[in-house]
Order: structure tokens, then C-alpha cells, then sequence
């Protein structure tokens, strides 16, 4: 039934941003994350990427996550010369996270999810009220 | 206006109507599959989308499946139950009203 597909891409579509969500948590919880060794390199932003994949049960194309890459950006550096993690000239190299970025690309995953649920409600709906004619 | 002839054959649709089993299996093969295995198909998807929400409920319960996949197959199961609770309910109400019919 078309009402079902339906509701099984939007469903695809909530578990892609769920994806999402995780990917940008790690990159905020590691916004500070250093390296372990003097000279070492922190954290690297991740970044989702997603890809469209044909159901063939479903005969529809759905949304999946696809690999998680590394962003190649420069690190911050500060210069802290007490830091356990710094250099010998005394600058630490920070992850490249800027939170900004992150808050953004959260609010946009939020935004797509609760447009995924609104996509399933009003197909419950449409289901619902056909329902409803049998019971004039 | 009665002819012999409409009495006749009023008297052989009577017989029939009096002697259901004569005719109720070749009415059945003709009118292709019957309310009964209608049913017993719709009980039987439903019954499947039922256990299928249970397992995933369970899994849930257990913290391994997905929360989205139980409430897709939760709200699969419930739209099943609802078309056929309502399409019960409209049969036998159907029913009911040929039984109120005034012979």
C-alpha cells in the first residue's frame, strides 16, 4: 500500500538524521578534545553524508547514511605553553569544530527529523480519515 | 397478471431459497474467494503485523532495536487492525439490516 511506503521512507528519512545527530554530538562533545602526546593531532570534525538508495521491496528510493568522512580543514592553534598536549614552541593544536557550524548543522538535522514526522503524521492522517468513511 | 408460469418459477426460486446447501457451494466457487477466507487472509496479515511489533517492542524493551522502526511497525499494525475491525464492523452491519428486513 502507497500510504505504507510512504511512511516507511519518511522513517528512512527520521534514522538518516538520527544518524546525523550522533555525528554532530561527537563533533560538539569533541569540540576541546585534544591529542594525547605533545605535537599530536586532536580531534578531526566528521562530517555525514548521505546517500539515496533504491528499496526494491518498497519499489521507492529511500535515504541512507553513507560513510562518515574526516573534514580536512586546518586545526585551531592557541598558544598555551603549559599544555601537556602543546609543541615545543608551545602552541596546542585544537580540534577544527567550530560550534557555530555545528549548532546550525543541528538545528537543520532537527528540522529535517520533525519534517520526516510531520510527513508520517499527515499520511496517518489521510489513512485515518479514509478509515473513518466506513464508519459514517 | 400471475401466469402459471412466474408462479412456477417463483415456486423454484422458494425451493432453492429452503434448500441453501443445494446451491451455496457453487454460489461460493463462482463469486470468486468468499467473506470467510477474506477474513481469515485479513486476520492473518494483521496477526503477522502484530507479532512483528511485538518482537520490535520487545527488542526496544531489551535496548536493541530501533525506536523508529518499532513505532512504524506499531502504527503499521494499528492501521491494519483499524481497516478490518472497520470493515467487520460494516458487514455485519450490513447484515444486521438484511435481518430487520420485513418478510
Amino acid at each position: 500500500m502507497d500510504f505504507l511506503k510512504s511512511m516507511a521512507i519518511a522513517a528512512s528519512g527520521l534514522k538518516a538524521q538520527t544518524g546525523r545527530m550522533r555525528v554532530i554530538s561527537e563533533n560538539i562533545a569533541n569540540a576541546e578534545s585534544t591529542a594525547q602526546r605533545p605535537g599530536g593531532n586532536p580531534y578531526r570534525r566528521k562530517i555525514p553524508t548521505f546517500r539515496s538508495e533504491v528499496d526494491r521491496a518498497l519499489d521507492a528510493q529511500t535515504i541512507a547514511m553513507g560513510k562518515v568522512r574526516q573534514d580536512p580543514t586546518d586545526f585551531r592553534v592557541k598558544y598555551e605553553p603549559g599544555h601537556p598536549a602543546a609543541d615545543d614552541k608551545g602552541y596546542v593544536k585544537y580540534p577544527n569544530v567550530n560550534s557555530l557550524v555545528e549548532m546550525t548543522d543541528m538545528r537543520e538535522a532537527q528540522r529535517s527529523y520533525e519534517a520526516n514526522l510531520n510527513v508520517i503524521g499527515a499520511t496517518r492522517r489521510m489513512i485515518q480519515r479514509t478509515i473513518d468513511l466506513l464508519r459514517a | 397478471m400471475a401466469s402459471p408460469i412466474t408462479a412456477a418459477s417463483a415456486y423454484a426460486k422458494l425451493a432453492r431459497l429452503a434448500d441453501p446447501s443445494a446451491n451455496l457451494g457453487k454460489a461460493a466457487e463462482s463469486a470468486g474467494p468468499s467473506f470467510g477466507s477474506m477474513v481469515k487472509d485479513a486476520i492473518g496479515s494483521v496477526v503477522a503485523a502484530g507479532k512483528k511489533s511485538d518482537g520490535l517492542a520487545q527488542g526496544m524493551a531489551a535496548g536493541k532495536a530501533n525506536i523508529v522502526d518499532v513505532v512504524t511497525a506499531v502504527t503499521e499494525t494499528e492501521v491494519a487492525i483499524e481497516s478490518l475491525v472497520s470493515v467487520r464492523d460494516k458487514v455485519i452491519q450490513a447484515y444486521e439490516e438484511i435481518m430487520r428486513m420485513p418478510i
